[in-house]
């Protein structure tokens, strides 16, 4: 009978202290967990990283080089369901060796509703859609960006405003807009360098006039499997200093951007075709020839235009593990800029590639790039030709 | 005369406006696509497609925002694809 009483006791104990063992663990477990429940406010950060090794072929002289590429950490914070904070800074070396840091963008985004988000700060300009949408290097099928496009381009990059954007279908046909209001292009007067008189700064110091720059891009995509889209963007506002006597030059500039994307049965491939025509229009004005011992002034028509077309073909519908993830890309694009200018151009690309994706955001990018055509400006015409070849990588992380 | 012109001009008018407004609705094509769908059109349009795996739920939540804003997608596909994404990863 005692033994009967023993082993009750000890049963009941146990029970109890499993009990009791068993509640901590589930207060534990249920304190673990309230300490990592997300909360309304989410952070993450990403970017993309890339170099190479380069060799530059320019006429008879030949360099090679491995490059130190550059580095760009994106922040974006996700406040609540309406307020959206994004911020991408780029590193780089520069010219001098030393490296630097930059801002690309950084800006707020409010959901006003179903139709239409508010961004404000500085954004990528949705100026057609390689700079906004195509530029980076884990996204950009190439290591170099098409003619006339980029920091010393011709069309803008990012710039400090206001922006109204959204989407919404019509029927199947589904249409999506942007349209803002920023600081706007500066006209260069050639006083800081004067072979660029007449060239556009975009978007990287205060504004230089009380006229602020408007613009948008309406995008078509005709099909509701979205493969295709048409987009049509334009830019106007006065460009000139006030107080200068180029304070009413105004520039005007317009873009049509074309995108392609498609699964190819028969070849086992995805099909993307991309290309952008640009067109810049900068109002009439006078520029000091410094070249000349009077200096007197001159003028030109102040217009360029730049294209480029690129196909890239990914067999990733193959079974062969090795050759879906290759892809084969071509690009061809021209500059013209204006004549009579001291940069004067009118260059012609044709660039070449073949790339290794390790995963969906790492790439290998073995390419080669012929530009004809370089050199020039006012009247010293000269024709360069320059050949790269390079192999890079570049990361998304 | 001039009263048939008035009304024809109106009953053009009118036709035209429920024309385009009835057209605003989404197609029932666009309305029946699934989340995955919607992901394997969308992301491809730019670059390729990150497998849901890549990501946690609250990481999908942040890119989920982030490429409603940049690609331009509506409310409606923005949601679809992140429940897509949370419950495939």
């Amino acid at each position: 009978m005692k033994k009967l009483y023993l082993l009750l006791a000890l049963v009941l104990c146990f029970g109890v202290k499993g009990q009791d063992t068993s509640s901590t663990f589930q207060r534990q477990a249920a304190q673990n967990y309230m300490s990592v429940k997300p909360g309304k406010s989410k952070f993450m950060m990403r970017g993309y990283y890339h170099s190479g090794l380069e060799k530059e072929k320019n006429g008879s002289e030949s360099t090679s080089n491995f490059t130190p590429g550059s580095i760009a950490p994106i922040l974006m914070y996700k406040q609540s369901d309406k307020l959206f904070f994004e911020a991408e800074f780029e590193g780089e070396f520069g010219s001098d060796g030393k490296f630097e840091w930059g801002m690309e963008y950084a800006d707020m985004s409010y959901m006003l509703n179903k139709y239409a988000t508010v961004r404000a700060g500085k954004f990528i300009l949705p100026f057609g859609t390689f700079m906004e949408k195509l530029h980076p290097a884990w996204i950009n099928r190439l290591s170099t960006k098409p003619l006339g496009i980029g920091h010393d381009g011709i069309i803008p990059t990012s710039d400090v405003g206001v922006e109204v954007r959204g989407a919404s279908y019509f029927g199947s046909l589904k249409l999506n807009y942007q349209a803002y209001v920023v600081n706007g292009p500066q006209l260069k007067d050639g006083a800081e360098e004067e072979d660029e008189a007449g060239m556009l700064n975009f978007g990287d110091r205060p504004d230089n006039n009380n006229d602020k720059t408007i613009g948008g891009r309406l995008g078509i995509m005709p099909f509701s499997n979205s493969m295709m889209e048409i987009g049509f963007s334009g830019l106007t506002g006065k460009v000139g200093s006030d107080g200068s006597s180029y304070e009413n030059v105004r520039a005007n500039l317009y873009a049509i951007d074309f995108s392609f994307v498609k699964n190819i049965d028969m070849i086992s491939s995805v099909v993307d075709i991309k290309a952008q025509y640009n067109y810049a229009k900068i109002g009439n004005a006078s520029f000091v020839d410094t070249e000349d011992s009077t200096e007197a002034f001159y003028t030109f028509n102040n217009s360029s235009n730049t294209y480029y077309t690129q196909l890239s073909i990914r067999p990733s519908l193959l079974n062969n593990n090795f050759l879906r993830k290759l892809e084969f890309v071509v690009r061809y694009s021209e500059l013209e800029t204006p004549e009579g200018a001291l940069w004067e151009q009118s260059p012609t690309q044709l660039a070449i590639g073949v790339n290794y994706w390790i995963d969906w955001r790492t790439a290998i990018k073995l390419g080669y790039q012929t530009t004809d055509g370089l050199g020039g400006g006012h009247d010293a015409v000269t024709e360069a030709t320059q050949d790269v070849y390079y192999i890079h990588w570049a990361m998304g992380f | 005369m001039k009263k048939i012109r008035f009304i024809s001009i109106i009953t053009v008018l009118v036709i035209a406006a429920v024309t385009v407004i009835s057209s605003c609705k989404t197609s029932a094509i666009v309305e029946a696509k699934s989340g995955a769908q919607i992901w394997g059109e969308t992301c491809v349009r730019c670059h390729n497609s990150a497998s849901p795996e890549v990501f946690s739920d609250v990481e999908w939540d942040v890119a989920d925002m982030h490429m409603k804003i940049r690609a331009n997608l509506t409310e409606e596909e923005a949601k679809k694809v992140l429940e897509f994404l949370q419950s495939a990863n």
